[in-house]
């Protein structure tokens, strides 16, 4: 059973997702609600898929992607990052980062998983 | 929460309005928030911060009321954040009638 990590400072957001994950593609979801929170739940439960926030206060989105790449332990986990920033220049420069992906807010639930196996290419996923 | 047997699918879409019905109090809270950057507009007693806290709010509306099945409410949202995050003097008007059009189109 895939693992996911979702970080968001949103609780409806997480929850959503989490439910969504959940239930249409029996994925096990963990939950974070800050960068911070992510690297400490990353580092202790290494999920398989990181699908992390661009705008978190604190630590953003991209800071904490940057921080996890300094941690040997969990810099090889796929992050995608969701932004509700629709204009090209956000997504280009999210995409230079080095993340897996870059998914939009806001996402259809039913569909969530599927664009994240897609992105991840997990073809053995929805 | 709990949702009749069924489709992942319909499973899905039971808890999703479920949590829709749990987040009303939140959305309300940031269309208040909306109406009186809007109100201050309009009397151009806007602040900077406020106008950018305001910008962040919609920016938070634009990204979840798709999710819950509102794709109207996100364009709407998405309208008062560029014009929100508009260089110069804020258009009063426009964002009065975006945040009225934001407030009609949801089942609140």
């Amino acid at each position: 059973m895939r693992r996911i990590l979702i970080i968001d400072d949103e609780d409806d957001i997480r929850e959503v997702a989490a439910l969504s994950l959940e239930s249409v593609a029996g994925w096990q979801v963990l939950t974070a609600a800050s960068g911070a929170d992510g690297i400490r739940t990353a580092q202790a439960e290494r999920p398989d898929a990181i699908l992390m926030d661009v705008m978190m206060p604190a630590m953003d989105g991209p800071t904490t992607f940057r921080e996890m790449q300094r941690s040997p332990d969990i810099a090889h986990i796929p992050v995608l990052l969701l932004t509700a920033k629709v204009q090209g220049v956000d997504q280009r420069r999210f995409a230079g980062l080095g993340v897996a992906g870059v998914l939009f807010k806001p996402f259809d639930p039913l569909t969530l998983a599927e664009q994240m196996a897609n992105a991840l290419g997990w073809r053995d996923d929805g | 929460m709990s949702a009749s047997t069924g489709n992942p699918g319909e499973v899905a879409r039971q808890l999703i309005a479920a949590l829709w019905e749990r987040s009303v109090p939140l959305i309300c809270e940031r269309l208040e928030e909306l109406d009186r950057a809007s109100n201050d507009a309009v009397h151009g007693s806007l602040s900077p911060a406020a106008r950018a806290s305001a910008a962040e709010t919609a920016h938070k509306l634009a990204g979840s009321l798709g999710m819950f099945g509102y794709p109207r409410g996100t364009e709407l949202a998405r309208d008062l954040e560029q014009v929100l995050e508009a260089k110069g003097a804020i258009d009063a008007i426009t964002l009065c009638q975006l945040v009225a059009s934001l407030r009609a189109s949801l089942p609140l």
